[in-house]
């Protein structure tokens, strides 16, 4: 498995056990905080519009209370009975012990004469014929109006009522205090920043704000304020991602003043800004964590995926090698076989020219005393029966990898046995510059198993080592020995060449060989791999390409001899 | 010691002929068979002191073969030959009572020493036996006449 196809893995287990559900919960998650943070700033503005509206309320129940009064009074008396000031001021007395709010009081005749005044200033004899709430209170009947300084120079506003009294009219005016008036309005609080006020339809502000702006100044913010009839509106100021405020204001009808309360956006919101960025937190954290575990989560499992997979391809490997190892064993045996029958009959007839030359040699030798042709023959003859041999020592060699060969066991006590073994090479390996360490564990037992196998296997490891160890520094065999559990462990370490991967499958092939063409007849690993399953054993081996090579050999400590069992049967 | 007694068993008869020829110039008075019917015949019709068998051969088989000649004969040596795969069965052929195998191609002296080998030892078998058997007279004369028959194949 490559490691593309791991980050694949990894991804495909990320995406479909871990992210999709994830993201199902966001999604639910996200709408859920979406709806409550709708739900919420509805509640935030309908809240703002319930304090205006009662405000509004209130105010306007205020008003109406202060008319009330005037209209009672002006339809109690006759404009003879008020024209006197006395009684004017006796009335006066009476109305503010129920409403401080009353600063003063007055009459006026139709043509706008101060008839009769109660108060604290003296004002009577005036003629306000061309003021314009006397003109608006004629016009009417009822005036209520914004707040002003008049004469006396203080800011206050004024309630008149008209009369018609036979063919005549007369009106009657009442000022109010309009510091007694703000307090109603400026009362209000709401959270921090909340506060309410009134305007009148020119924008000018009708009683004190909070937040700046005093009696009788413009409203610096009055366009943006959206009026209908009757209906409170809520809106915010300011575009979607910096709202300044969030308002609620609605008229005031019989003044025409406007009820304003407003509240900064940051405060109005603050509590649902604050669950919501909790809720992101939350949120985003969440997906850190999880994509963090399902990295790991992931990142584990591929892991172990790969290992089962890596564990797999080298069983099917073993497995191939194996198989591919018993069809040439078999073949192998099979030509051993055809090529030892010839070889045993040329070797006789070979025996049998040598045992004639000698004859024929008397019989040339008393024509010729010197015969050159004789000497080629008994020469070639001589080649033949080397060439028979070397022939037979292949098919040996074959016959060792099939593992037809006999073995006699004997107990050995590995801590003698391989360093004997290692003296055999040790001169050819100084010559290489070539250190051999052993490493024996002190407690093998002996192993019951045949010697001469057993070097062979040796001295063929050894001597491939010692080939991949050709002309490198610093160059080293490695021979560990040790028990574990019933099987004895050898292991035979180089860090020469290495074996490239497409020769792995084909080491243990016989004629399968590395070596330049004459020095090696590819029989050594297959030799060896032929002894150690004969010995009920079995090699493995790793390499990698100019670090090293091991060969690990498992050999049984407990024999079960299989020569012998199959010997037997017959 | 007189010169043994041979007999070849090997299906491959240009092998036979040469061998005997080598073998009787050097003293080995040798017989060939090339299966193991006709070897059974040989060795019930003539003395033989040692049988070089091979051990696959069409017909009855090498191992067979050495079987029999164990139980019909058992003072004979039997020599297995193998050239090939079945050195096991050769093995296995000396749990049997052969004296020893050897492997294909072998030269004609290693195959001469073989046979000089089993013929000492059958050589020696036999003298024990007549030791036993002339100790048995000297301590009960008179069963020699009992058992003579058996002993004399």
């Amino acid at each position: 498995m490559g490691n593309n196809d791991f980050r694949q893995t990894r991804k495909t287990i990320l995406v479909r056990v871990l992210l999709l559900p994830f993201i199902i919960i966001l999604i639910v998650f996200g709408i859920l905080v979406y709806n409550f943070a709708t739900y919420s700033s509805k509640q935030v503005r309908s809240e703002l519009e319930r304090v205006a509206m009662d405000h509004r309320t209130l105010i306007l129940q205020f008003l109406a209370e202060k008319v009330a009064d005037l209209t009672f009074i002006s339809s109690s008396y006759s404009i003879d009975e008020l024209k006197s000031t006395t009684s004017l001021t006796e009335i006066f007395r009476r109305l503010q012990s129920v409403s401080v709010a009353f600063f003063d009081l007055g009459v006026f005749d139709e043509k706008g004469n101060h008839l009769a005044y109660a108060g604290p200033y003296d004002l009577a004899g005036r003629n306000y014929a061309q003021t314009e709430w006397f003109k608006a209170v004629q016009e009417k009947g009822l005036y209520i109006s914004d707040v002003f300084l008049g004469y006396r120079n203080i800011p206050h506003f004024v309630v008149a009522v008209s009369r018609n009294q036979g063919d005549h009219s007369w009106y009657l005016r009442a000022t109010i205090d309009t510091f007694a008036f703000n307090d109603l309005v400026e009362n209000i609080r709401i959270g921090s920043t909340g506060e309410a006020y009134l305007v009148n339809r020119k924008g000018i502000l009708q009683s004190r704000r909070r937040s700046g702006g005093r009696l009788m100044e413009p409203d610096p913010d009055f366009d943006t304020y959206q009026i209908e009839k009757e209906k409170i509106n809520s809106f915010t100021t300011g575009n979607y991602f910096d709202r300044q405020y969030l308002y609620a204001a609605g008229e005031l009808r019989s003044t025409g003043w406007i009820m304003v309360v407003r509240q900064a956006a940051n405060d109005a919101y603050a509590p649902l800004r604050f669950s919501v960025m909790v809720s992101i937190i939350i949120i985003i954290g969440g997906v850190i964590v999880v994509i963090i575990m399902g990295y790991i989560q992931a990142t584990r499992m591929v892991n172990s995926l790969n290992f089962a997979d890596m564990e797999k391809q080298q069983m099917k490997t073993q497995l191939v090698i194996a198989g591919k190892l018993a069809e040439v064993g078999e073949m192998s045996t099979g030509l051993a076989h055809e090529i030892n029958n010839p070889l045993q009959v040329m070797k006789s007839e070979i025996t049998m020219i040598k045992d004639i030359i000698p004859d024929i040699e008397k019989i040339v030798r008393a024509h010729d005393p010197d015969p050159e042709n004789l000497r080629l023959l008994t020469d070639s003859v001589e080649q033949i029966g080397i060439q028979i041999d070397r022939c037979g020592n292949i098919t040996q060699g074959l016959l060792k990898f099939a593992r037809k060969t006999d073995s006699s066991r004997q107990p050995i006590e590995m801590q003698e046995f391989i360093p004997e073994v290692v003296r055999m090479v040790e001169q050819r390996a100084y010559l290489e510059n070539i250190r051999i360490i052993q490493e024996l564990d002190p407690d093998i037992p002996p192993l019951m198993t045949d010697s001469n196998q057993l070097q062979q296997v040796f001295l063929n490891l050894l001597n491939n080592a010692i080939h991949a160890l050709k002309g490198r520094m610093p160059a080293e065999i490695r021979i560990q020995c040790s028990k574990k559990g019933d099987d004895l462990i050898i292991k035979v370490m180089d860090n020469g060449c290495g074996i490239s991967p497409e020769d792995m499958e084909k080491i243990y092939l016989p004629f399968f060989t590395t070596k330049p063409v004459g020095q090696g007849t590819g029989l050594g690993l297959s030799t060896v791999y032929g002894i150690v399953n004969g010995l009920g054993g079995e090699i493995t081996v790793e390499s990698e390409i100019n670090n090293g090579t091991m060969f690990l050999i498992r050999l049984p400590l407990v024999t079960q001899d299989r020569t012998t069992e199959e010997g037997g049967k017959i | 010691m007189a010169d043994p007694r041979l007999l070849i068993v090997d299906d491959e008869e240009r092998f036979l002929t040469t061998t005997k020829a080598l073998l009787q110039k050097r003293g080995i008075v040798t017989f060939t068979s090339t299966n193991g019917t006709k070897a059974m015949e040989i060795l019930e019709r003539e003395s033989i002191d040692v049988v070089i068998l091979d051990v696959k051969m069409p017909g009855l088989d090498g191992v067979e073969v050495l079987r029999v000649i164990k139980k019909r004969h058992p003072l004979v040596e039997v020599i297995m030959l193998t050239g090939h795969a079945s050195a096991e069965s050769a093995v296995g052929g000396l749990n049997l009572g052969a004296f020893d195998y050897l492997m294909k191609p072998c030269d004609i002296q290693t195959l001469i020493d073989k046979i000089n080998g089993a013929y000492a030892k059958k050589e020696t078998a036999l003298e024990n036996l007549r030791k036993t058997k002339i100790d048995k007279i000297i301590s009960h004369p008179l069963e020699v006449f009992d058992k003579d028959r058996s002993d004399n194949p």
